[in-house]
This record gives C-alpha cells, structure tokens and sequence, in this order.
C-alpha cells in the first residue's frame, strides 16, 4: 500500500473537517448536525452489516466463508470508531429532533411516544446499544483475532453460541438505531418495518463493503487463494439481498400508500415532493434494477469486475437511501452544496484512512481456524 | 441420444473419479455422466456440462408473468370491470405490483420445473438403461460411477472399459442400448393418467366427508362475523345509536353535480340538455315505466295500479295543465316532490331525470294527438 496515499487521504480529511466546522460558522448547527447524522449512521450501518456477516457465519456453520472472514471481521470495527461520533451526535438533539422540544408534545401522536423518546432514555439507548456492539466485537472479532496466535478451536465453540444471541441482539439494535436516529427526526410518523427496511440497506452494505475490500486485497496480490466461487456466493449474497431491500421497501410504501392515513403518508409526500421524487425512481433503479439485472447471470457473480463495480453502486446507493431517508426531515432539496461535499470528504477520507489502516495489521485470514482448509477448498 | 448404449466405471472414491474425468474427455468423445452418493463440489465444471438453459427460460417467463400481470390488470380495473379501492385510481400501479411479482415467481418457478423435467431430462423417458446396473445401488452408498456414452465418432466399448480401467476404476460394466420400452407406451401413459383422477377423485371426496362427519372446524365466515356497520340498523358504534351516517355537511356525492336550483320558478327557465333522440326516448320509457307508472300510469293519465289502494289522486300528466309546465319545472318536481308525491332524488340522477321528461312529453303529444302529427 502507497504511504502516499494516506497521506493525501489525510489531507482530504483535514480539508473536509475544516470545511465541517466552518459549516457551523456559515449554516448554522441544523446544516451540520444533519449531514453528522447522515454520515455517522452510513458508516455505523457498513460496519455493523459486517458484524452481522461475521455471526451469520458462526451461526450457520459456514467454511466457505472462512477465508473471507477476516475481511468483515476488519471492518466492523467501524462500528465501534463511529461510537464517539453517535456519543457526540447527542448534542444534536435539540436541534434536529422536534420531540425534545415542549410544543411538540401539543400533538398527541409525539406526546404519546415520550416514554420512549426522551433525551434520558434516547442517550441510555445508544450508550447501550455501543456497549453490545463492543462486547460482540470483542467476543466474535477479538477472539477471531487472538486464535491466529493460539489456534485454539474453542474460539469456534464460543463463536458458535454467542452468535445466535447477537442475532436477537443485532435485530434489537438495529431497530433502535433506525427508530431513534432517523425515524425520529419526524417523531410523529412510525412504521413497522422501518427496522427491517434499515437492516436490508445495512446488510446490503456490510456485503458490498466486504466484497470492495476482498477484490481490493486480492488486486494488490493479497487473498490470493481466495477464487471464483467464493466470490461467487458474495455475489449471490448481495443478489438475494437486493431484492430483499426492494421487497421491504416497496412493502412499506404500498401499505402506507393503500391506507392513505395522514399520520403516515406524510413522511413519503414530503419524499416524493421536489427533487426527492425523481431521486427515488433513481434509488429504485440503482439500488435494485440495475444491480438485480447485472447479477443475474453466473459469471457475472464471480466476475471480480462486474462484482465491483456492482458492489460500489451498492454502496453509493445505500448512502443515497440514507440521504433519502434523512435529509427531507431537515427540509433541503436533494440538491448537495458545498458542506455536503465537505462531510462527503471528511468521512469518506477518514473511513478509507482508518480502513487501510486495518488492512496493514495481522494476517488477511483467520489463520488459526480450523476449518480454514476446508473453506479454501470450497467450489461450488 | 445412446446410438450404442454405453460403458459404466465404478470407482472407489471421490478423487479417483473427478481425476479420471479430463483424461477420459480427453479420449472419448460421447456424453460423460457421473453418479455419485453425494454432491461434489466442482464436478460439473470437470464433466465439461454445457451451460444449462433453464435460467435464460426462467428469466424470459419470468418477464412474461410479470407483463402478463401487468396486462391483465391493467385490461380488468381499467377496462373490463373498473372496481374503485380506497378512492385510488383505476389503474395504481402501486396495487398491481404484488400481482406482478405473484406472476413472475409463478411464471419462474413452473417454467424451471416443468423445463428442467420435461424439456431437458426428457421425462417420458422413463427407463434408463442405466438404472438397471446393480451398481446403481452402491452409488447411493459408497461407490462413484462415471458413465460413457458410446457413439459412432468415438472408440468402441472395449477400447473405453480399457480407458476406464487404466483411469483408476475398479470395475466396469457395459450398459446395453435403452430398448424400445423405454420410451413410456400408450398403455403405461393412460394407466397413469387414470391413476391420477382416481387418486384426485378420492381425496376429493374423503375430504367432503370428513369434513362433513367431523367438522372440527367451521367454514370461513369471517366476513359475516367481523365488526362492521350494516345500512339500516342500529348500531352502538356511534353515539346517536344509528349505523347509518348522514353525507358529511358540504360534501359532493362522487359522480354528482350539486342542484343548485332552489324553487319551481327559477327551474322554468332551464333547457333540457338531452337531445330528443330514439335512444333517449327509449330509456325515459324505460325509466317511466319503472318508477312513475305505477301512480301516473303507464299512458301518464294519472290511473296507475297503486291509485285504488293508495287512495290519493296523482296528477293526470297528459292534461293540459302538464303541458303548460317548461321541461325544468316538471324535472324540479321529479326531483323535490310535490304534495303527495316523494322525491326522486335518490333513484334517479339529473340526466335520468330528463330522460323521463323528454317520454312524458312524447306521451302528451301521443294522448293528444292531431291529424298532422300522422305521418303521410
């Protein structure tokens, strides 16, 4: 890896953290507090899809995905660098989320909700919701980690009953994050599915940010052994799950759109008003169409080529979901000026920085597990 | 398919057959197919398996189901049978995804199935010479076969059980060509033909009479037994004890125009929009005869069948009286009622309404007529 790189990464980030403050000079605290939101929640979800990743295959007893494992294992911890970021972003509160603030309570579709959402309970929730997440990486992650020195395959058994209970835990979790961080900029709207709406974006970005990291490593000569087949299933993984997010979306909205009830449908006229509309269509299409079509066919599955290509337009349009998601709520069209560009700089730099990071340290494989062989001889 | 029947091998493992497979394909030229007691990872890709079709005809069905949804939706709510949900549009897109997407996993799922079974394994071929070895049963065990189709390019029987010897196989069997039989025949295919009804015709009718002897559970009724609010009834649902609503106050009934017309002088001046068309005519007699016949009369003279029990003396129609009325003032009185006489307001609409005044027109002229009315 180029050392210069990072440091024109560092530079970037530098430039972008300026740009960031000076937002709050120039926009005010309601500019910057949403675009912090955005960014903050884009990289907590890759990483926490990652996470994700690694107890799915510890509770499934996958060995094709061994080798790989090292991968998503490496990047969840983007969910625990993002923890000081969530930690700060509770300063926003009283800027961005209309329940902490007492006229709000006049309608009873908030005043109803206060049990859950209070500035207390919301800040218990998500120093707790980073302690689970740390515990899980300390036990899936760390653990994983240590076995490279020790290969002691009682790491796999401990693994194995740990993540069934991170399953429960990570669907909590996740709901939380998508019912307190976004969901709530409009206290007065629920939905149901929101939860699973965000876990099928969050997923589909762990996936996507696993199989950039993978053909990355094996374009610079590392994960050589890793072949067609297991890119193969990457590429099934994110097929499957495109779908899924479109299944849960257009669920969402049909239910909504069909009941046409006031309390509902006011969270999609304001996604559909302006530019948001057409944004939509667009997110239809590269979040599902394009993807779905492109990964259709076999060899386009293994193809480390379309597969990047297809995992990067996974990724953008997660982070155009989220924009989607979030950025009406503060009232702007979807049109980005220049402190969106300079978050855009800040956290992308500081996130590929961190990453590259990761990267240098310890072994590309999980060394000392024993069931490395066998998820190396894995074809299809 | 097997011109010549062809060669099985049988091997003691897994390895020894997936490393005898590329010098075997490279020597014999027919249909290489292995059988083996589990799935082996790779092993298509060595048997050299053309592409299989199915996907391309599952994603070109799976195209059609969903236009086809699409279509026959679009053609139903909006052409045939326009039903109005929940006020939306008759043609919601949003709505007819989910058929859609029914369609196309429909349309997807048979078309893999039914090709993968009929079109590419041939299913009416129903012996497979091969099913016939006895080594067929250790391939559910312990063995591995790989079987050589023979065929006129390629080497002879002798020449492949030599190759499969030297490849590693520890026996080899010659597997005859497939007979006539093996093709299923007209009595085999009528036997289970009839197989099928009568399995069909029984689970039908064990069903029936199960459920008749036992009924453990009760038909569906929940639409009769949900909450609901019935025309006509009380109900404690709302305050005032009624099931009914009255229209919400300053609201159009959908379809309607609202009557802004507010006494009998102000209707006179109103023109009949209608034409005085056949058409038009024949549905006023029509109209006529269903709701004012039975007080006016069928000829409008004020003798209709309900006037003897009804005791009231409704307005002779054909007098000279009605035809002094302008057209608006007779629609205003069909419409408000006059004396004895309710309101039609409800059982017909204003185009309705003139479509009966253009027919008692044609009666008074009728019931008075004059010599210049008869055509010549």
């Amino acid at each position: 890896m180029n050392p210069d790189t990072d440091k024109k990464l560092a530079v970037a980030a530098a430039s972008g953290l300026a740009g960031a403050l000076a937002t709050v000079a120039v926009c005010g605290w309601q500019r910057f507090w949403i675009n912090w939101i955005l960014w903050f929640v884009f990289l907590l979800t890759i990483g926490l899809g990652c996470l994700f990743l690694v107890a799915l295959e510890h509770v499934v007893g996958a060995r094709w995905s061994v080798p790989l494992r090292r991968v998503p294992e490496r990047l969840s911890s983007l969910a625990l660098l993002v923890g000081p970021a969530s930690l700060l972003a509770l300063f926003s509160l009283g800027t961005l989320y209309p329940w902490t603030r007492p006229e709000s309570l006049k309608d009873p579709a908030v005043s109803g909700k206060a049990v859950w959402l209070n500035t207390r309970f919301f800040s218990a929730r998500v120093v707790g919701c980073l302690l689970l997440w740390a515990v899980a990486y300390w036990i899936l992650v760390r653990g994983s980690v240590r076995q490279d020195r020790t290969g002691d395959p009682r790491f796999n058994l401990r693994a194995r009953r740990f993540a069934p209970l991170f399953m429960i835990i990570f669907a909590i979790t996740i709901t939380v994050v998508a019912f307190d961080w976004i969901s709530s900029l409009e206290p007065a709207w629920y939905s149901d599915v929101f939860g699973v709406y965000l876990f099928a974006g969050t997923f589909l970005a762990g996936l996507a940010a696993t199989s950039l990291a993978v053909l990355y490593l094996k374009r610079i000569g590392r994960l050589s052994q890793v072949g067609p087949d297991h890119l193969y299933n990457l590429g099934g993984f994110l097929f499957a799950f495109t779908v899924f997010w479109c299944y849960i979306g257009f669920a969402q909205y049909l239910l909504m759109w069909y009941a046409n009830m006031p309390e509902e449908v006011f969270w999609y006229k304001e996604r559909l008003a302006g530019g948001w509309g057409p944004l939509l269509v667009g997110l239809a299409v590269v979040h599902f169409l394009v993807p779905f079509l492109i990964l259709i066919p076999r060899a386009a599955k293994s193809d480390p080529r379309f597969l990047f290509w297809t995992a990067a337009l996974m990724l953008l349009s997660h982070w155009l979901d989220l924009y989607w998601m979030i950025f009406p709520a503060a009232g702007r069209s979807p049109l980005p000026g220049w402190p969106e560009l300079c978050f855009g700089l800040l956290f992308v730099s500081g996130a590929l920085l961190f990453i590259r990071g990761l990267l240098r340290r310890g072994s590309d494989m999980p060394a000392g597990d024993p069931f490395l062989g066998e998820g190396l001889e894995f074809r299809l | 398919m097997n011109g010549k029947g062809s060669v099985l091998g049988i091997f003691a493992n897994a390895r020894l057959l997936v490393e005898a497979i590329p010098d075997i394909r490279g020597k014999a030229t027919g249909r290489l197919e292995a059988y083996t007691p589990f799935p082996i990872h790779g092993i298509d890709r060595a048997l050299g398996l053309r592409k299989s079709p199915v996907g391309g005809m599952v994603f070109l069905m799976g195209v059609v189901g969903a236009l086809s949804g699409l279509l026959f939706e679009l053609w139903a709510n909006g052409v045939d049978y326009p039903i109005l949900t929940a006020g939306k549009p008759y043609l919601s897109w949003e709505a007819f995804v989910p058929i859609m997407f029914e369609m196309t996993v429909l349309f997807a799922c048979f078309t893999s199935g039914l090709g993968m079974l009929l079109l590419l394994n041939r299913l009416p071929l129903f012996r497979n010479p091969v099913l016939r070895s006895p080594a067929m049963a250790l391939f559910t065990k312990d063995k591995f076969g790989l079987e050589v189709q023979l065929d006129e390019r390629g080497p002879d029987a002798e020449t492949v059980a030599a190759l499969l010897r030297q490849s590693g196989a520890e026996a080899v069997e010659r597997i005859e060509e497939a007979g006539p039989r093996a093709a299923a025949s007209p009595e085999f295919l009528a036997s289970v033909a009839g197989g099928i009804v009568l399995v069909c015709a029984l689970a039908g009718l064990l069903t029936y009479w199960a459920t008749k002897l036992f009924p453990v559970s009760v038909p569906m009724v929940h639409m009769l037994s949900q909450p609901r609010l019935d025309p006509e009834r009380s109900d404690p649902f709302f305050r005032d004890g009624f099931g009914m609503r009255p229209p919400v106050a300053a609201t159009v009934l959908r379809g309607s125009v609202p009557y802004l017309i507010a006494s009998e002088e102000e209707a006179a001046v109103v023109q009949n929009p209608l034409p005085r068309t056949e058409a038009v005519l024949g549905r006023g007699r029509q109209l006529f005869t269903d709701h004012c016949a039975v007080c006016h009369g069928l000829l409008g003279n004020g003798i209709g069948t309900l006037t003897p029990a009804y005791g009231a003396k409704p307005a002779n129609l054909v007098a000279q009286k009605i035809i002094d009325l302008r057209d608006g003032q007779i629609h205003y009185v069909v419409r408000m009622g006059k004396n004895a006489m309710p309101s039609y307001a409800a059982d017909l609409d204003d185009d309705q309404r003139w479509a009966a005044v253009h027919y008692v027109r044609a009666l008074q002229r009728a019931l008075n007529a004059k010599d210049e009315d008869i055509a010549r």
